[in-house]
């Protein structure tokens, strides 16, 4: 891995720097994982066949085997090129069974998914803050309580149009926020990648 | 007992001329009838007329219990209306769990323990009521009685947003339980949110195919690397400052 950061690092800073043609294609970080798809090429009201989503029944090698919510089974496999994230970039040993994902990449012939992206257990939450205590916000999402808890290091938190902050301390009780975050399979408990609020 | 089971009418009269003036005359409770678990009983074209139906016989309650004589019947007459709220309570639990259950006053919470607790003890009182008889009311027993209020108001959440929110800015705004605890940790976001402001981000956004494969920090500089189609895309990103200008790009 050093190796490899260090070749990086040098084509970077070596002058070998190259610039390719501007265009605008947006964001491939977490909140891209909610983008409607963006590829001209599905009809509209038909499947992506590049995208899935569901939870990971089991991991073989390389490959997911992802249960998606309409009870169809996707085979999804990661390659060395393939970026994880859950609440942050992780390698591929944090993938767990349980786990709930979004995937992009490209359907090979044979129905696997060649993932480029997965994010695993992200959430994108809207609610009311009920109550905050020690590195928690409770969450009231629809009347049912979402836990949220702050990771020191990870968790940001965007004030209207400012940039992320890592100081959360601007939040305050019964204000309006969305959240952004990586669920803890099977519970109510959410770790926060980002905090939205309105002011 | 005796002074326990005299004081119990005024404690429910109390809560149903509250629930009966809601439900009679607030213009937001009207408005929002048809969100409350009463529609998905009786329908949302009949949720008006029998809130105020409702609204009416718990007036009518209250007086008897109010205005002497005192009598029994008086007293059965609130259980049996509170636990009608309970067999009310328990269907909007199982039927409509997301919906509030307009008992007193309009708010968006779905019926929980507090909600069952207060038509508890309601029907509690309301059995004690009929053994209520005229009773010379001392110090202790009004003492009891304003705890049973306060009891009773506090499991009433349509009055959180008086007290209970409040309360609890209050206590965050003294603990300041998200205080920053290890400020030199600058989050990924932090920088993403530079690299994406970047002129070198927008010149290559359209080749990177992958979010963020790797990071690390160096020399003060934070390096994120995404896959770019077969290439790989590297940015560094001054971990201080804020200029996106200063951030560079290679592809590999």
């Amino acid at each position: 891995m050093t190796s490899r950061r260090q070749m990086l690092k040098s084509a970077l800073l070596g002058g070998g720097a190259s610039v390719v043609a501007a265009t605008a294609l947006g964001s491939l970080g977490p909140e891209a994982a909610f983008a409607t798809a963006g590829a001209p090429e599905v009809e509209p009201g038909t499947v992506d066949p590049n995208f899935a989503e569901g939870r990971i029944r089991s991991i073989k090698d390389n490959t997911l085997l992802v249960l998606g919510s309409n009870m169809v089974f996707h085979n999804i496999r990661v390659v060395d090129g393939t970026s994880l994230w859950k609440l942050g970039p992780v390698p591929f040993e944090q993938a767990k069974p349980g786990d709930g994902l979004y995937a992009r990449g490209v359907r090979m012939p044979d129905g696997v998914l060649a993932a480029e992206a997965v994010w695993l257990n992200i959430v994108n939450i809207k609610g009311h803050i009920k109550n905050i205590t020690s590195d928690k916000i409770h969450l009231d999402h629809n009347g049912q309580e979402v836990l949220c808890h702050v990771v020191p290091g990870k968790s940001v938190a965007v004030h209207s149009e400012s940039p992320p902050s890592a100081d959360l301390s601007m939040l305050r009780v019964s204000q309006h926020v969305q959240i952004l975050g990586a669920w803890r399979p099977d519970t109510n408990e959410v770790d926060i990648a980002t905090v939205f609020s309105p002011h | 007992m005796q002074g326990i089971a005299a004081l119990q009418p005024y404690v429910i009269a109390l809560f149903l001329v509250w629930a009966a003036l809601m439900k009679l005359f607030s213009r937001r409770m009207r408005a929002e009838a048809g969100r409350t678990a009463l529609a998905r009983l009786v329908g949302s074209a009949r949720a008006i007329p029998t809130l105020r139906l409702v609204g009416v016989v718990e007036l009518a309650v209250a007086a008897a219990l109010l205005l002497p004589p005192v009598t029994p019947e008086e007293g059965a007459a609130a259980a049996v209306l509170s636990a009608g709220f309970l067999a009310y309570l328990a269907y909007a639990y199982a039927a409509a769990p997301t919906s509030s259950c307009g008992c007193l006053g309009a708010h968006s919470h779905p019926v929980d323990w507090r909600a069952f607790a207060r038509a508890g003890l309601l029907c509690a009182a309301g059995v004690a009521a009929i053994w209520a008889r005229p009773y010379p009311l001392d110090p202790p027993l009004v003492a009891l009685g304003l705890v049973e209020v306060v009891a009773l108001l506090g499991l009433s959440a349509e009055l959180d947003r008086l007290w209970l929110s409040p309360l609890r800015q209050l206590l965050v705004r003294l603990r300041q339980p998200l205080a920053v605890r290890s400020p030199a940790e600058i989050p990924l976001e932090v920088s993403l949110h530079l690299l994406y402001l970047s002129p070198a981000y927008c010149s290559a956004s359209a080749q990177l195919t992958s979010d963020v494969q790797d990071v690390w920090d160096e020399d003060g500089l934070r390096f994120v690397v995404y896959g770019a189609r077969e290439r790989t895309a590297v940015f560094s990103i001054p971990l201080a400052g804020a200029d996106p200008s200063t951030v560079r790009v290679a592809l590999t």
